[in-house]
């Protein structure tokens, strides 16, 4: 499995976001791993803890998954059947992949609502009204903003909250809203590389939302390694 | 009345091409907004706190890059050499050093597809050019690799025991002699075979390359030893040193300094063009900048999407187990069948026939994650051992990995051996009806599953 994928980004910005969105799941992966890997070390060869570690791990964990969804719907990477639409002409393949793209936005959609009505109130606005579409802010949004984690420390950077959301008072941990924030985001991004997808459907430029086999990137690393073995002869 | 709605658009979405995930997920918030008080807001939160929430899913991504510094790091190569080394002489020894190969390689990764890109993009190009059909080769390699989710440490375990609070560790216990005993299957029926079509057969290389090939795969295969000690600790010895979720984290940083620093196949010690690799007394600054390179950011890129790709599908899943434990649909379904007076043979019958019906279509993970709750009441109420029911619902997933439309394995192996599809699904066949037997064998032999937990961790306590 490689690192490469068909996916190409164009132009210096598509570069740069590419970079940036692949380093950012590496690293998040990267920091989640080594965390626990020194938790494990520090409670078993010197019998102390980082505390809020098993916390944070789990926030990136979340984080890595929700930001990452977006990026794999960009490089066309979620899995799907694809037996039926490989059978049809391409008139109605082309259907079925609006109709997928459709239903996809769809669930963007709802999504991003959602992801906003729960974050909203712990950073200190209104949440939406409405069932499925909203209809418009709700003024009497019970203020979750002082809500905090459970064992994250607060940091420095995250000073100005107090005043922005929290009337000045204190924060002795880390506020919820902090990694909760990667919600509405993740959620965001989700809906901008669907619409872009969608809009590349409609041009022509893509035939699905699914990857046609997860065997891609392998195949390629298999011919490039070229690898022999040892004692067959 | 809502299931029926739910089910209907979860299969239409997936057929017209919708992503699994979205399918699932947008299914069941459809069905919530429409039929129950449920909040959007309540459902992102659950998407969120799939990962946050769930500490023993927590394993799967540190499984997952485990198993990419394997394959990318050259244990897989040298754990072939091994293999060869034991029983290529045999008649159709190299196919069945290729088995050998993917049951140790399933000991060191959680996944199946992962199984069989490590293995098969070495063995199956030597076989071909030892004499074999190149059909026989993929058939075996893409049967073998299925191995990697029923010997553990296996992610769709992980992802049982999360589904149904079972002990990880005891799941994991639980495949190591079907896992054994399924690999020893397959390794027969190609002896078998290998005598009645009068295969090829490599020389015995004596046991001096035995012992060379192990202690170059040594490295390698001490990380069985660390996720087996570190789960279960040795007994008189050590109690468990860790938890299953930590077992794998530990493991994806050892596999990571021997893939560096070790086996030097990857990384700043890596021989430039094909050289030998560089001395880590010529370069000690590699100590540092090892964890920075180019090769290990995009190992952990790929480790990275793979885990995107299965928890996005997980996620999705327990929402739409949020819809069915909402409608109270497994109790539903549990008084229905117990109420037709169905027997634990029938019920392990009907879930073989669900499992392998939806393993069709569905990735493991996702399908355990909606049908475990569906079948464990049930199964506790018949006194099935929920250990048992857990192998079952793993080998039936094997047998999904490699039946079409959606097969990883088919996908993985059409790929590496360069066939179409169809061609790998009918080198396949003979060895699915072993993997049948075996399912047989398992589904009404439960000590087989059981004895070894039982034996190690002492007899299984079931809550009615």
């Amino acid at each position: 499995m490689s690192g490469q994928s068909a996916y190409r980004p164009k132009g210096m910005l598509g570069q740069i976001v590419h970079d940036f969105e692949e380093t950012a799941i590496a690293l998040m992966l990267g920091v989640m791993t080594v965390l626990t890997f020194v938790n494990v070390i520090l409670r078993y060869v010197f019998n102390s803890m980082v505390i809020w570690g098993l916390e944070v791990v789990l926030v990136l964990f979340a984080w890595l998954v929700l930001f990452g969804i977006a990026y794999g719907f960009k490089i066309t990477s979620h899995l799907g059947v694809d037996a039926i639409t490989n059978l049809a002409n391409p008139r109605w393949k082309r259907i079925f992949a609006l109709v997928s793209a459709a239903a996809c936005l769809f669930y963007a959609m709802l999504l991003l609502k959602g992801a906003w009505d729960y974050w909203a109130p712990f950073a200190g606005l209104p949440e939406t009204t409405g069932r499925w579409f909203p209809t418009g802010f709700n003024p009497a949004t019970r203020d979750r903003a002082f809500f905090e984690t459970d064992q994250v420390p607060m940091l420095g950077i995250f000073r100005f909250l107090e005043d922005l959301i929290n009337q000045g008072e204190t924060y002795a941990k880390l506020p919820r809203v902090v990694p909760y924030t990667m919600l509405p985001v993740a959620a965001a991004l989700i809906l901008l590389r669907l619409v872009q997808a969608t809009i590349e459907i409609v041009q022509g430029k893509r035939d699905s939302l699914i990857v046609s086999h997860e065997a891609e990137d392998a195949v390629a690393e298999a011919r490039a390694a070229d690898m022999a073995v040892p004692g067959a002869r | 009345m809502e299931v029926i709605v739910l089910f209907t658009l979860v299969i239409g979405l997936m057929l017209i091409g919708v992503p699994i995930a979205v399918s699932l997920g947008l299914s069941s918030m459809v069905v919530l907004l429409a039929f129950s008080d449920t909040s959007m807001a309540s459902i992102s939160a659950q998407l969120y706190n799939a990962m946050a929430g769930h500490y023993t899913l927590l394993a799967i991504p540190f499984f997952v890059l485990a198993s990419s510094f394997m394959s990318t790091g050259g244990v897989a190569k040298r754990i072939i050499r091994f293999s060869v080394a034991c029983v290529g002489h045999l008649r159709g020894g190299l196919a069945i050093a290729g088995v050998f190969a993917c049951m140790l390689f399933a000991a060191l990764s959680g996944s199946s597809p992962a199984t069989v890109v490590a293995i098969g993009s070495i063995v199956i190009g030597a076989m071909v050019k030892a004499g074999y059909t190149k059909d026989f080769a993929a058939g075996v390699i893409c049967n073998a690799g299925t191995l990697g989710i029923l010997i553990p440490p296996s992610i769709v375990m992980v992802v049982y025991a999360s589904a149904t609070d079972v002990s990880v560790g005891r799941m994991f216990l639980a495949g190591v002699i079907p896992g054994i005993m399924a690999g020893t299957m397959l390794m027969i029926t190609i002896y078998v075979m290998a005598r009645f079509y009068n295969m090829p057969k490599g020389e015995w290389l004596g046991w001096g390359e035995v012992g060379a090939s192990f202690a170059d795969a040594f490295w390698g295969l001490m990380l069985i030893v660390i996720i087996m000690v570190g789960i279960y600790g040795i007994p008189g010895v050590t109690g468990a040193i860790f938890t299953p979720t930590e077992a794998a984290a530990v493991a994806a940083v050892y596999a990571c300094v021997i893939a560096l620093f070790v086996y030097r196949d990857m990384g700043p010690l890596k021989g430039r063009n094909g050289g030998r690799p560089l001395s880590l007394m010529r370069a000690p600054y590699a100590l540092v900048t090892g964890f920075f390179h180019r090769d290990t950011r995009d190992t952990l890129l790929e480790a990275g999407k793979l885990t995107i790709m299965l928890m996005f599908i997980i996620a999705n899943a327990l929402i739409l187990k949020h819809v069915l434990t909402d409608e109270q649909i497994p109790q539903q379904v549990a008084n229905y069948m117990l109420a037709q007076g169905y027997g634990p043979i029938t019920f392990l019958i009907l879930v073989n026939i669900i499992l392998l019906i939806g393993g069709q279509f569905m990735e493991p993970s996702g399908l355990i994650v909606i049908v475990a709750p569906l079948v464990f009441p049930i199964a506790i109420a018949l006194g099935i051992d929920p250990i048992h029911l857990g192998i079952i619902m793993v080998v039936n997933m094997e047998i999904g990995m490699i039946t079409p439309p959606v097969g990883l394995n088919l996908f993985v192996t059409s790929g590496i051996a360069n066939m179409s599809m169809m061609r790998v699904v009918k080198a396949a066949l003979p060895f699915l009806a072993v993997l049948f037997v075996f399912l047989i064998i398992i589904t009404y032999v439960p000590i087989i599953s059981t004895w070894l937990p039982t034996l190690i961790m002492g007899p299984e306590l079931v809550v009615k």
